[in-house]
């Protein structure tokens, strides 16, 4: 039922902190298919905002990602997150090799009014469509992972923030001379996600 | 009463008492035979019978005693009986009387029991009413209850209406929020016309108070003319009283005439010195205004060069320091904003100062050209003045003549007609004439001194002007400067906002505002600690196995001298867990080695037979010289070397290559292989004709 009031009269912040977290939880599992982070026989195929996408099966992978994005889901909720960024460090020499960066622009306004925003939920998910595509598309000109590769995801929140139990402070994880691409973004009218990927230069000389 | 109490030895007592009795009777009887010494039968039957009596006695006494004794045994039994039956009733009787008191007991139970009942009868009745109260209160509570269900959806229809209400207020709000948006756009935007139309007021004003200046100078000039209109009338009247007291001084109206324009260009000559003392002040505001505007121009140029020369240095130290890595990207993008907001405000000085310097310049041109004219118009009626002036001299020259000539002829009239009392009124006129005239002569100095000092004036004026042209070429020099590094200032901004944003891309943050947070469990520590693990179990391992080896080489070299090895071996087997399981795949190989020799043992033994199955069944051994390339040798072959070569094509044909025993085979190849097209045919007929001519041979 509430559902059906979100489709019927646009988003309200609430709506928007879930589809936002639903679109981190399906573009890291496909960064994380892509990339080959994890191997292809440890996802499974579903389907979701009209295409077809990767999600892991790997039950330690899963459980860490659902604790992740149900705790970003609530600061989404507040809106003290700013950004999310999965880093994919070499094992072999711990360097950081590549960075997606989601940059996060919660309207606060929407804190105070509850009235939903007039957007329906079928063009944010067209919108987010579209950078999950983007997101695949950057394998072409990514540089090939040849050594084992972990990932970790950073969140940037506002400083007044209480770190909840299991989180704790890291650092940036800048990459050392990198080049950075800019992809699409979408927004709920709520919550507006920026996206990049910074990877680390190769030397061509 | 002895032998009563002794039972059982009653009949013994009594038979020693007979006894003894008895032997005590001899004496007695003594004594009766002594007694009765007279009555001897009688006595002695007496005595029999006592005797007898006695005995009778005794037995009966002794029957007596036994009844006695049976009765005191009866007795006895009956009194234990007795006492045990009194025994028995005494208990019964206390029992009975126990159960009396029980009984009581119970009956005082009973009664209370009967008494609670009463009681408890009496509160289930309370209670049944109490009941049928509280049933009748539920029902009216039952009531109640639905009326208010009732009005509670009621209520709730009311409620969703007032919800309703409550959005399309809450519309309307928005709307009106919307419309007060672009009202305050309005108002902001009718405040900025406002503040143009105070501006213009302002200006207006300004030029109200310079038109009310202007007006006053000119009131104040008015009442000069007036003034000097009266002088000239009196002199008009004068005059008037001097022709008609002289009318021979014809001459002196002319001489009125030329004053009266003297007059007339000394009031014009006085404004213009009016006019010059106007300009002169407004020149002197002016040039005060342009000195304080290039003051604090110069001042801000130089504090806003200092500024811009300490940053541009700080800028350049952190650039070299970030050129290799940013420590204070904070920094950067305060100075980003700080740099923004100075360029806003140097921005608006700029507009201000341009504004103002276009203002002050065009102000400062009209200002040239009106004072141009005014100087080509000074200059011009300098000149006339000047012509006029030499005029003036040359009459007062003529006049002074011409009045000494008067004077001579008045002397010559006065010593003439001195008697006459008319000649002392005509020289007090003449007198006050000449008076006037001497007046008029110095009026006409003065302004000729002011004349003089007005063209000084001019000079200086002039002088003001080119150093007010020069100032402006200045400041107009200062602000192309100021334009210029505005535009530096302004690249450089971009520049830097550029970096910002590159830093912002490689994932740089504000520490003051953002905090960075991950799991403390997340995938990339795990593996890291699963690979440290790895490392320090590999670690280990190879320390053992160094260990293994050095070990395996001391024993081996102190085997040939020493007979220790055993207990080496013995260590060797104890460290070498791994070893076994290389023994048993070092055995499975072995095995499968073994199982793989006795195949190809069996499959060459099969080969062999078969070939030589072949060999004898048809007659042709088969090898296999090159690949798709087979040999036939017959049996029957006449040389070793004779053989048929064969080759299979890559349909599966096959073709007979041309051998040195081939060739002598012509006939056969072109009937059984051309015409007849078949190989087992041409093979036998190669057979049949070996085997005929071995025969034959």
């Amino acid at each position: 039922f509430m559902k059906m009031t979100c489709t019927a009269k646009g988003i309200t912040l609430k709506g928007s902190a879930e589809l936002v977290a639903e679109f981190f939880s399906f573009g890291i599992n496909s960064i994380l298919y892509q990339r080959g982070i994890y191997p292809p026989e440890t996802f499974t195929r579903v389907t979701h905002y009209d295409m077809s996408l990767q999600l892991t099966t790997d039950p330690k992978l899963k459980n860490y990602l659902t604790n992740v994005v149900s705790q970003l889901k609530e600061w989404l909720f507040e809106c003290t997150v700013q950004k999310l960024v999965l880093v994919i460090t070499c094992l072999e020499t711990n360097e950081v090799l590549e960075r997606w960066q989601f940059d996060i622009e919660c309207d606060k306004s929407a804190k105070e009014s509850s009235a939903p925003r007039e957007k329906s939920i079928k063009t944010i998910q067209d919108e987010i469509r579209s950078v999950i595509r983007q997101v695949t598309a950057t394998v072409t000109f990514l540089p090939l992972l040849e050594t084992p590769c972990a990932f970790d995801l950073l969140v940037y929140t506002d400083k007044d923030l209480v770190v909840p139990e299991k989180w704790e402070e890291s650092g940036p994880q800048i990459i050392n001379q990198s080049e950075e691409v800019r992809l699409r973004s979408f927004t709920t009218s709520i919550h507006k996600v920026n996206s990049m990927v910074a990877y680390k230069r190769i030397d061509s000389v | 009463m002895a032998m009563d109490l002794e039972d059982d030895t009653t009949v013994l007592t009594t038979l020693k008492s007979f006894n003894s009795f008895i032997s005590r009777t001899e004496p007695p009887q003594r004594l009766s035979e002594h007694a009765g010494g007279s009555t001897s039968l009688q006595s002695q039957y007496k005595r029999s019978m006592e005797f007898l009596e006695a005995a009778d006695r005794l037995q009966s006494s002794h029957r007596y005693l036994q009844l006695d004794q049976e009765k005191k045994q009866m007795e006895l039994s009956h009194k234990r009986a007795r006492f045990q039956l009194e025994k028995a009733a005494s208990y019964s009787a206390r029992d009975l009387e126990v159960q009396v008191d029980r009984n009581q007991e119970l009956l005082g139970r009973i009664k209370k029991l009967e008494e609670r009942e009463t009681g408890t009868a009496k509160n289930l009745s309370e209670q049944l009413e109490a009941n049928h109260t509280l049933r009748k209160k539920l029902e009216g509570l039952n009531k109640k209850l639905e009326e208010r269900d009732i009005s509670l959806t009621s209520a709730n229809q009311s409620n969703s209406s007032l919800k309703d209400e409550i959005r399309e207020l809450k519309q309307k709000i928005l709307n009106q929020t919307s419309t007060i948006s672009t009202q305050t756009l309005e108002k902001q935007e009718l405040q900025e016309q406002l503040d143009l139309q105070r501006r213009k007021c302002q200006e207006a004003s300004q030029l109200c108070q310079s038109l009310q200046d202007a007006q006053s100078a000119c009131s104040e000039h008015i009442i000069k003319i007036k003034e000097l209109e009266r002088r000239l009338a009196l002199q008009e009247q004068d005059v008037a009283i001097v022709k008609t007291v002289k009318s021979e001084a014809a001459r002196v109206p002319d001489l009125e005439k030329e004053l009266k324009r003297l007059r007339e260009d000394n009031a014009f000559l006085r404004e213009n010195r009016d006019n010059c003392g106007l300009l002169k002040e407004e020149v002197e505001g002016l040039r005060r205004k342009l000195e304080r505007m290039a003051k604090t121009k110069e001042e801000l140029a130089s504090m806003e060069l200092e500024k811009e020369v300490n940053k541009l240095q700080a800028w350049e130290n952190l650039g070299q320091s970030t050129g290799l890595n940013i420590r204070k990207p904070e920094d950067l993008s305060r100075e980003v904003i700080q740099i923004q907001q100075r360029e806003f405000a140097l921005k608006e000085q700029n507009y201000t100062l341009n504004s103002r310097a276009e203002r002050s310049h065009s102000e400062i041109c009209a200002e040239l050209s009106q004072q141009r004219g005014k100087a080509l118009e000074e200059q011009k009626k300098r000149e006339t003045q000047d012509a006029l002036v030499r005029r003036l001299q040359k009459r007062v020259l003529l006049l002074t003549k011409e009045r000494d000539g008067m004077r001579a002829i008045l002397e010559s009239y006065d010593s003439e007609l001195s008697s006459t009392e008319y000649s002392p009124q005509l020289s007090k006129r003449l007198r006050e004439t000449e008076d006037i005239l001497q007046k008029t002569q110095n009026h006409n100095a003065e302004i000729e001194a002011q004349l003089s000092k007005a063209q000084e004036e001019m000079g200086t004026l002039k002088l003001q002007l080119q150093t007010v042209m020069y100032l402006h070429a200045y400041f107009r020099q200062k602000i192309e400067d100021l334009e210029a590094e505005r535009q530096r200032l302004e690249e450089q901004n971009n520049t830097l906002e550029m970096r910002l944003e590159r830093h912002n891309l490689q994932g740089d943050y504000d520490p003051v505002k953002t905090r960075v947070l991950h799991l403390k469990m997340n995938p990339t520590t795990v593996a890291k600690q699963q690979r440290q693990q790895e490392v320090e179990a590999l670690r280990e391992e190879v320390t053992r196995l160094r260990e293994l080896v050095r070990s395996l080489q001391e024993g081996g070299s102190l085997v040939h001298p020493q007979d220790d090895s055993s207990m080496h071996n013995s260590s060797l087997g104890l460290r070498l867990p791994p070893s076994k399981e290389v023994l048993d795949l070092r055995k499975q190989m072995e095995s499968s080695e073994l199982r793989n020799q006795r195949l190809k043992e069996v499959f060459q033994r099969k080969i062999q037979e078969f070939r030589t199955v072949c060999y004898v069944l048809t007659g042709y051994k088969i090898d296999i010289t090159t690949e798709n390339q087979y040999r036939l040798t017959s049996v029957y072959a006449e040389h070793m070397d004779d053989s048929l070569l064969f080759k299979k094509g890559s349909n599966g044909n096959m073709q007979l290559m041309e051998t040195e025993f081939s060739k002598t085979l012509d006939e056969m190849v072109a009937l059984h292989l051309h015409h007849q097209k078949s190989i087992p045919a041409f093979l036998s007929a190669v057979t049949l004709d070996l085997f005929s001519r071995q025969t034959t041979v």
